[in-house]
């Protein structure tokens, strides 16, 4: 195919063969217990220089707890996968756990505008559609996506597209290559000790997401019977066999919310928004992630139940989330 | 009773944008402003609006007041016709379901291409990093009509930008199609707190086209980094009504977290 032009970025691929070889050989098929701690997930599952993409925003269903506990365990050099992505960026540069980011949406707060600014992180420019085709096409088992936006603008020029004439019709058509994250990070509303899991409301690419990485940590607000899924499989969003571990979070998108259950807790997402200086991020870190051992911990320590209980009473809308 | 003559700059674009929706079309909405926008139309004229958000909520009927930050709570996505995914949700746009999509921007040149990456320095150490483009590249892209919203500031308006994250008509007529971009799509309008612009035909150069009461068009114009058309007869932008104000005020925005407040 003739290209006609290349974004300059680098980008995180993976032959397609590859990766078929990768899951027959390592995620397991077999419907085996999962349900493990957040610190043996993340010991097992995320490794230095690992490529790390999570769902939905970190206001939303956003996997906090796991991504506490990823920092926790200093990770080094994570390439993340940033979608709606606000605080945690911050959190993730400034404990030094990220060095490289493919934007899609940048968070806000002037601490990760800065870091990109002093060449601290790397950015490599999508667009929160790009990557989502990117993340399809990883579920396909093909190695890219054609997909009509992007092309034309300096977003382009800086990701890592292509366009090439479309065998097809003759006109330009940009490319996206395949993601292949080597972890996905998805919480959820219910999953069983397998890994069958529920996401009431919408996703960005829950299950292409969860289809196209290496290893997949669920963690859920609740644990429910495995046949809950078979009794209403229409509402299955993510099957078993494509995940790695399962971890019991309840509350595990705090400060964020969990839809139908609680919301968000605005004064705590606040105090993320407004950390600027290196001392200020140190001091949250210090606090809410090294300051406890454990999800658990920080719910006790760092949040209350009162803090839980107005959260939970906030969130009483429930149709759709049942 | 407010005074209702003494209103926001906020107010009087959001309520411009939202007179530019039509409704029984479908509008694809970007986070923040066109929010507050889209339900300010659905609320008057365009009872009929269908919605769509880039997270997969297809029609929702936003609760208020307008729940600022999270697009996905559930106040937000109440009573979707649909709850579905990202990849479905931008398919819907780039199949030509989509009559308009809405988006902010930090810059914007005379073709109406939009910055919402960096201002200054270089892209490898900019003077400042915003976002980028979330979905707005695709709004912009894949949309039949694409409306952009920003604040009224003469440097916002750029003969070159300093980065360009979203295409309007690139360098001028032909320049979307050979790049591959959808055919007959592009910016339709801009809206600013004091202006409303729109494309040239035929050049696809931005053109002054209303301005609020108040404001004369050279004074709008003054400190412009390029020079717009303006039409022939510039249109006059009627101050926000007393229902558009009583609609934004008491039901979506009583905090005025976005609105502002008069004398701000």
């Amino acid at each position: 195919m003739n290209v006609l032009a290349a974004g300059t970025s680098a980008y995180h691929w993976t032959p397609p063969d590859a990766f078929r070889e990768w899951v027959r050989a390592h995620k397991s098929r077999a419907a085996e217990e999962k349900l493990v701690s957040e610190q043996e997930a993340v010991a097992r599952c995320v490794a230095d220089g690992d490529y790390v993409a999570y769902d939905f925003s970190s206001l939303t269903r956003g996997p906090q707890a796991l991504v506490r506990e990823i920092i926790r365990q200093r990770r080094r050099h994570l390439w993340i996968c940033a979608e709606f992505t606000l605080h945690e960026t911050t959190l993730l540069v400034g404990a030094g756990c990220a060095d490289r980011i493919d934007v899609g949406f940048l968070g806000y707060g002037d601490y990760i505008g800065r870091a990109v600014a002093e060449g601290r992180v790397r950015v490599c420019e999508w667009t929160n559609g790009a990557l989502a085709y990117r993340m399809l096409a990883g579920a396909r088992g093909i190695p890219f996506m054609p997909m009509r936006s992007l092309v034309g603008t300096d977003t382009f020029l800086r990701s890592g597209a292509k366009v090439v004439e479309d065998p097809f019709g003759g006109d330009p058509i940009c490319l996206v290559p395949a993601l292949h994250p080597d972890v996905f990070l998805v919480h959820v509303h219910q999953a069983d000790v397998y890994g069958n899991a529920r996401i009431f409301g919408t996703t960005l690419f829950a299950l292409e997401a969860a289809i196209a990485s290496k290893k997949v940590i669920v963690s859920t607000e609740e644990i429910v019977d495995p046949l809950e899924f078979r009794t209403d499989p229409a509402k299955t969003t993510i099957p078993h066999f494509l995940v790695s571990a399962v971890v019991h979070l309840p509350y595990g998108a705090y400060p964020g919310g969990v839809p139908g259950r609680y919301e968000l807790d605005l004064e705590h997402v606040q105090r993320l928004n407004t950390l600027e200086t290196d001392g200020q991020v140190q001091e949250y870190l210090d606090s809410f992630v090294f300051g406890v051992r454990s999800h658990a911990e920080f719910l006790e320590r760092k949040v209350g139940w009162t803090r839980l209980a107005d959260v939970m009473r906030r969130a009483a809308i429930k149709e759709g989330y049942r | 009773m407010e005074r209702t003559a003494a209103s926001t700059d906020t107010e009087r674009m959001i309520c411009v944008a939202a007179r530019q929706l039509e409704d029984r079309t479908t509008v694809f909405v970007g986070w923040g402003i066109p929010q507050v926008v889209a339900l300010l139309a659905e609320r008057l004229h365009a009872p009929h609006l269908t919605q769509i958000f880039e997270f997969g909520a297809i029609g929702p009927q936003s609760l208020t007041p307008f729940v600022r930050g999270t697009m996905g709570g559930a106040s937000n996505v109440y009573r979707s016709l649909q709850w579905t995914t990202m990849n479905w949700a931008f398919s819907y746009a780039a199949a030509g379901y989509l009559d308009t999509g809405m988006i902010g921007a930090l810059q914007v040149d005379a073709y109406g291409n939009v910055n919402s990456t960096l201002l200054g320095g270089t892209y490898e150490r900019p003077g400042r990093r915003f976002p980028g483009s979330g979905g707005g590249n695709e709004v912009a892209s894949l949309c039949w009509k694409t409306i952009v919203v920003l604040k009224h500031e003469p440097r916002r308006f750029v003969e070159r930008l300093d980065f360009m994250t979203s295409p309007g008509y690139l360098t001028g007529p032909g320049a979307r199609e050979a790049a591959g971009l959808p055919r007959g799509t592009g910016p339709y309008r801009v809206v600013t707190s004091k202006a409303l612009f729109g494309f040239d035909a035929e050049s696809k150069r931005m053109v002054l086209l209303g301005v609020q009461r108040g404001c004369a068009a050279d004074q709008v114009i003054r400190g412009m980094g390029f020079a717009p058309l303006v039409a022939e007869k510039v249109e006059t932008l009627e101050p926000p009504t007393a229902e558009e104000l009583a609609i934004l005020r008491q039901e979506i925005d009583p905090g005025r977290i976005i609105i502002g407040r008069p004398g701000e």
